[in-house]
């Protein structure tokens, strides 16, 4: 190695892999809580800053952006570099990415539970923190893309394909969302008007899912996977045709958001329809993650972080496969509203997405100071409590759900409703208790994952990694 | 000998295993002896449960199902058990060549019948419909369920530990989906107005009604 040799950049991956941690722990700490504020509504004590509604978009912000989105800039930062063989394009914009993101993460955690609100779900913030959002996410895509023009290999590996296809969406869904008028410093109003404003919103919010929670989280897979499995993608084929596919069919889902509301019916009609064909691409980004996994069963006596990542395609599976169906008009006349909701969110959001972070952080950190991990055992505990949490998580919303479902829409011979709202509430209760269980057993979890990186970093040095030559063309 | 396995299931599983293994039951006896017996537990207990005993929704009157309609979905449930354990064990036996295994189809599905045992059990519960009792015993059952295909699955289909782990978690996400599909055809059928016939006076307003 010489003096001119270019290192990575692993300081901006090493800063925001940590953050994933500690934000997971926040995020979830938040989300335990007001599940025991939905068993024991005492909980919230009277006090207007932590009732459920301010305190549930803070959980839904932390763990989707500042959980998640640390995970989506860790890993894209660290396989942009090492998929194209050279350093990030700017270790200034890299640094200001981090910085900024962290800004934007704390500025939701005191402006949510003080009430300042635009009230659109998983867009909350109010617009002086969007236009921040713009600054940074505008900054990440110049990193990223940068990056991958100054590439010394001429193939874009798949993984990029997907980072680069999630940056550049969210940046258009976030920009053409959060416009609005402003009247304050804190309150604006959106620019769109009615059925308008609420199909922006769900064009928004599905594609949130779609690009951020899923194009953005296959491309951590592509990397991730065929790493700790130490073989190659299954089919590369099938990876490069499931994005195309995906990106195309994504974009058209949000209807199935507003069924049977004043969304006119062909347009709800064709938000299920593009639903029900979006169970193909996203098949074939599970089974090829399956298939890649398959070949590594050797590994697996050593290796529990395999286990993270097998769990999260099984997930990925079934809650894409859960999806379609609930965006089936007629079944999603029993689902919305209910319980059901919230438990296939919570399979995609913690069996697939936070499990593939999880896996994909066990990975990094070590890597990032040159040491194992601390303690293998701890994973694999980790691996078990987080597994078991999210089965009683999501066995309790489907029963809670299907049981609201029919009682909302009992009616007497008469025609009058025949069990009140709070009726169904009762019927929940237990779910709440078992729900909140779930939730306190997965975060258990991430408490293990935190002592154990901990243990793993402690007292060593961040290590610098050369740039590694591209392999000769074969 | 009928239900002959039930017992070592849960004494000495893989002790019990082997044996099934060594058996190499016909899908026909496999059926006969086990399958058709221990499904008819949560139809029958389930048809007794919602017609007779019935539930309650806070201090709400006892709910129960008109016997016409609970035996319909008694015979349904017991014939959606009987096609769900042989799906399953023909996904067993078809995905066996990904995971470098070829056993025959009856070995599928005695794998999937005599993991589903616990479950099967535990529907005696439905004598007392109430659901979250249900929830809360059933857990149990089916982690052992779990417990049983992960190592019965090495066992039946001559895998090493390893490679069974992940060829029993890819079992366990078809399971899911398989669960997932069938709530989606009870769902469907509410919709259309094909559902369960309450005692008391009120029916469930279907989505038609409301357009």
């Amino acid at each position: 190695m010489t003096a001119t040799q270019e290192m990575y950049n692993y300081k901006v991956v090493r800063q925001f892999a940590i953050m994933t941690v500690i934000w997971g722990i926040v995020g979830m700490l938040v989300g335990v809580y007001i599940a025991a504020e939905m068993a024991w509504p005492f909980l919230n004590f009277d006090t207007p800053y932590i009732t459920f509604g301010r305190l549930r978009s803070l959980h839904t912000n932390a763990v989707i952006f500042a959980f998640g989105g640390s995970a989506l800039f860790a890993s894209s930062y660290y396989a942009v570099q090492r998929t194209c063989h050279t350093r990030l394009f700017s270790d200034k914009l890299a640094s200001f990415t981090f910085w900024g993101w962290q800004l934007v993460i704390v500025s939701a955690a005191i402006t949510l539970p003080l009430g300042f609100t635009s009230s659109k779900e998983y867009a909350e913030l109010e617009w002086p923190i969007d236009i921040l959002i713009t600054v940074v996410w505008v900054s990440y895509a110049i990193v990223f893309f940068g990056t991958i023009m100054k590439r010394k290999v001429k193939h874009i590996y798949v993984a990029n394909w997907f980072f680069g296809g999630f940056i550049l969406t969210v940046a258009v869904l976030h920009i053409v969302n959060s416009a609005v008028l402003p009247v304050s410093l804190f309150k604006s109003y959106s620019a769109y008007a009615g059925v308008q404003d609420a199909m922006i919103q769900w064009w928004y919010g599905h594609n949130a899912v779609g690009f951020f929670l899923t194009a953005g989280f296959l491309g951590i897979m592509y990397y991730f996977v065929p790493k700790q499995a130490g073989r190659p993608v299954y089919s590369y084929r099938l990876s490069v045709v499931h994005f195309w596919a995906l990106i195309f069919t994504y974009i058209w889902a949000g209807p199935h958001h507003l069924h049977y509301t004043a969304l006119p019916d062909w347009t709800q009609s064709l938000g299920m329809a593009f639903s029900l064909i979006l169970l193909a691409p996203s098949w074939g980004g599970m089974i090829n993650g399956i298939m890649t996994l398959s070949g590594a069963w050797e590994k697996l006596r050593t290796d529990p972080i395999l286990r993270f990542l097998i769990v999260s395609i099984s997930f990925y599976g079934m809650s894409t496969f859960e999806g379609p169906m609930m965006a089936i008009k007629t079944v999603n006349a029993l689902s919305h509203y209910t319980d059901w909701t919230i438990g296939h969110v919570h399979s995609g959001a913690l069996g697939w997405v936070a499990m593939v972070s999880i896996g994909a952080m066990y990975y990094l950190i070590p890597r990032m100071y040159n040491r194992e991990i601390y303690s293998l055992k701890l994973v694999e505990w980790h691996f078990w409590l987080a597994t078991l949490g999210i089965a009683l998580y999501i066995v309790a919303m489907w029963v809670s759900g299907v049981t609201q479902g029919l009682m909302w829409r009992a009616v007497n011979a008469d025609g009058t409703l025949t069990y009140s709202f709070i009726q169904s509430v009762q019927a929940s209760h237990p779910f709440y208790i078992v729900r909140f269980v779930g939730g306190a057993l997965f975060l258990s979890g991430m408490f293990i994952m935190l002592y154990n990186t901990l243990k793993t970093i402690g007292g060593a040095k961040a290590i610098e990694a050369p740039v590694l030559a591209p392999a000769a063309a074969h | 000998m009928f239900l002959s396995h039930v017992w070592g299931l849960f004494a000495h599983p893989t002790q019990e295993w082997e044996e099934i293994r060594k058996e190499r039951c016909s899908i026909g006896k496999c059926y006969c002896t086990h399958v058709l017996f221990l499904a008819a537990i949560p139809a029958i207990s389930g048809f007794i449960g919602t017609t007779q005993i019935g539930w309650q929704i806070g201090n709400s009157e006892v709910v129960k199902l008109t016997t016409d309609s609970a035996l319909v979905i008694a015979i349904l449930t017991y014939i959606t058990m009987l096609v769900a354990i042989f799906s399953i064990g023909s996904m067993v036996h078809w995905m066996g060549k990904t995971y470098g295994t070829e056993q025959p189809l009856p070995q599928g599905i005695a794998l999937a019948a005599y993991s589903g045992t616990p479950l099967f059990l535990i529907g005696l519960m439905s004598l007392y419909p109430v659901l979250w009792l249900n929830m809360i015993v059933g857990l149990p059952a089916l982690a052992y369920s779990v417990f049983l295909l992960y190592t019965g699955l090495p066992i039946m289909m001559k895998v090493n530990k390893e490679q069974g782990f992940l060829f029993a978690s890819a079992i366990m996400s078809l399971g899911m989906v398989v669960l997932v599909a069938v709530l989606t055809v009870i769902v469907l059928l509410w919709g259309f107005g094909v559902g369960p016939v309450f005692t008391s006076s009120f029916g469930v307003l279907a989505p038609f009604d409301l357009v």
